[in-house]
């Protein structure tokens, strides 16, 4: 009995312990989680690449004698209302609609880096004006802003619904551009590399990109998300894309006939195929939201 | 920008003709825009009015029919002559009804605010209290589902949303109509458009309300964080009365700033859900003016529209403004 009094020390924190378990089991979680998200939008991105080798079905065949089949062992997810396979339909819109999500985010990606890092770099009163314009633009209503772009340019197809979704969903980047490169670009490095004699898309590429691309990382990967939402939204209605073109959405614009035959894997497959697709795109940006910001904390 | 807005009397006049000028002026660059884009659009204004008959007509009679509705000037005399009737009220007629534009709009524009109006404050009220809720129960079981669900939901496109229920409730189960404001034959009755009102209001209500619950949870728990919370606390107030009077004040400037940019994106949403449900609002007609190049009638769906955003963008302005200055 010599140690009565035991000396403990400081007391252990148990809450400050679980706490940060608890923070690495949720960013294990988020890890865990994406990596499910990156696994099924690849199975999807390749079936759409690859859909060469395993369908056998022509997606634009009329199959008249077969309309509004429910899903059987001929027809896996069924036939539409004018005979077409939906299992060969989804794979092969797949490829239309995953591209047209691409080739907006690209151009609108490419148009907001550009506008942003001008009015980043411009004098105050041009760069309000921009911004001010870019505001302007932010709050129109994308969609029937897109509409009205699309009648303009007459008859869509992938390319020109592509573009007006591109020119349509710039501005929320450019925000975020042009509020980086201001950031930026008082650092010497850039201000070497100009007296240089390096020219704006020099110093751009080389020097500012790289500095602000995790940043819009995450939006970039929620543009596409949202440019494949349009393009189905306007296909559905009869905007976009025509019915002959195979996309997720455009193979849901029959659903007014299928409603008629009560056929419900005309209007649910596609529409799950796109959910799930979005959900996965949705799940990346987050993760790489949540990614960029611990990088910001630890500074 | 920020307006010093302790001024006097005549300082606020000055502030609100600005603000006044800067929405004429807009409203004039966006009419000009639109009448410029909708007639530079290919296709054929004369099939809305015509029908069938135009494609059958003659180049003599083509040139008297567009003489007729003033469709062979220039589009700039077009635009000034359209502007100088505007002014004195006068919209011009439909292509396809044959009767003045704003009477067109007049029968249907009650449909869209009824859609519209209910939809924003059953999603302003709803957002609140769903984001206090979760605040409140930040980490919990009711926290992190409703989070997963905001996160599903934003991926759901809403005309497929709006599919799923019509699919549901009125061809499956049949419970409620999937289409129009009232049932055919029998108009008015409000207990026939509460329920033709209730799938189209669903999805209106549940593709936007957890994005602003999300929204405000955030905000009022960064609000949680601050210093003068503490001070509360050690002052003996109790939770509730710390979030109610102190936490909540601080985030609505904000959070009504940002309900009023979202009108017009409300309104955007409406517009398809419009169309899905066949509902007679301005979605339809804006979609219908659109594809049948009906000119009159597209200007001033396109004014209206573009009026409520800018007068939206200004009041956010505005409460943003007083926000600062009370902060």
């Amino acid at each position: 009995m010599e140690n009565k009094f035991e000396i403990v020390g400081i007391r252990p924190l148990p809450q400050g312990e679980q706490e940060w378990q608890k923070k690495r089991r949720r960013s294990r979680n988020i890890q865990k989680s994406s990596v499910g998200a990156f696994l099924i939008l690849a199975v999807i991105a390749l079936g759409c690449l690859l859909c060469d080798w395993f369908v056998t079905r022509d997606p634009g065949y009329l199959d008249l004698q077969n309309c509004s089949m429910p899903p059987n062992r001929d027809f896996l997810f069924g036939t539409d209302t004018l005979g077409r396979d939906i299992f060969a339909m989804i794979w092969y819109g797949g490829r239309i609609s995953l591209l047209i999500g691409m080739a907006a985010t690209i151009i609108s990606t490419f148009l907001a880096v550009v506008f942003g890092a001008l009015s980043g770099c411009a004098p105050a009163w041009l760069d309000a004006v921009m911004m001010r314009l870019a505001e302007i633009l932010l709050s129109m209503p994308a969609l029937p802003a897109a509409i009205l772009l699309q009648a303009v340019l007459g008859e869509a197809n992938a390319l020109s619904i592509s573009f007006v979704l591109g020119i349509t969903g710039w501005m929320s980047i450019a925000k975020v551009v042009r509020s980086e490169v201001r950031r930026i670009r008082e650092c010497e490095y850039v201000i070497a590399s100009r007296s240089m004699g390096g020219g704006f898309f020099h110093v751009l590429w080389k020097h500012l990109t790289p500095n602000f691309v995790s940043s819009i990382m995450f939006m970039v990967v929620m543009n596409v998300r949202s440019a494949i939402v349009a393009e189905s939204t306007l296909s559905f209605m009869g905007i976009g894309l025509p019915v002959e073109t195979v996309t997720w959405g455009s193979m849901l614009s029959l659903s007014e006939d299928a409603m008629l035959a009560n056929a419900w894997w005309i209007i649910q497959i596609p529409g799950a195929f796109l959910v799930v697709t979005l959900l996965c795109f949705t799940n990346l940006g987050n993760c790489l939201r949540r990614r960029m910001n611990r990088g910001q904390s630890n500074l | 920008m920020v307006i010093q807005t302790k001024g006097t009397a005549r300082n606020t006049i000055c502030i609100f003709g600005k603000k006044l000028f800067i929405f004429i002026a807009s409203v004039l660059i966006l009419s000009t825009a639109v009448f410029y884009i909708s007639r530079l659009a290919p296709g054929d204004p004369l099939v809305s009015y015509y029908g069938d008959r135009a494609e059958k007509m003659s180049p003599e009679q083509r040139e008297w029919a567009e003489e007729k509705l003033g469709l062979n000037e220039t589009i700039a005399v077009q635009y000034a002559r359209w502007l100088e009737n505007a002014l004195h009220g006068d919209f011009g007629i439909s292509y396809k009804y044959k009767t003045p534009v704003v009477s067109v709009i007049g029968e249907r524009v009650g449909n869209t605010l009824l859609l519209g109006g209910i939809g924003f404050l059953l999603i302003f009220c709803l957002a609140l209290l769903l984001g206090i809720m979760c605040a409140c129960r930040e980490g919990r079981l009711f926290d992190s589902v409703v989070c997963k669900i905001g996160t599903i939901s934003s991926c759901i496109p809403e005309f497929w949303f709006s599919l799923l229920l019509i699919l549901l409730f009125s061809v499956n189960l049949k419970w409620l109509p999937g289409s129009g404001a009232y049932t055919a034959g029998q108009s008015g009755g409000w207990e026939d458009r509460a329920r033709h009102l209730i799938l189209p209001l669903t999805v209106v209500v549940l593709g936007h309300l957890w994005y602003y619950a999300y929204m405000i949870r955030n905000s009022i728990l960064a609000e949680m964080r601050a210093d003068y919370v503490l001070l509360a606390k050690a002052k003996g107030l109790t939770k509730r009365r710390v979030l109610y009077r102190h936490c909540l004040r601080n985030v609505m400037p904000s959070y009504l700033s940002i309900m009023a940019v979202s009108v017009p994106h409300i309104l955007g949403g409406t517009y398809i859900i419009e169309t899905v449900f066949s509902y007679p609002g301005l979605g339809t007609l804006t979609y219908e003016s659109a594809r049948y190049h009906d000119y009159n009638l597209l200007m001033l769906l396109c004014l209206l529209t573009g009026m409520v955003v800018i007068l939206c963008n200004l009041v956010a302005q505005a409460l943003g403004e007083r926000g600062m200055n009370i902060r």
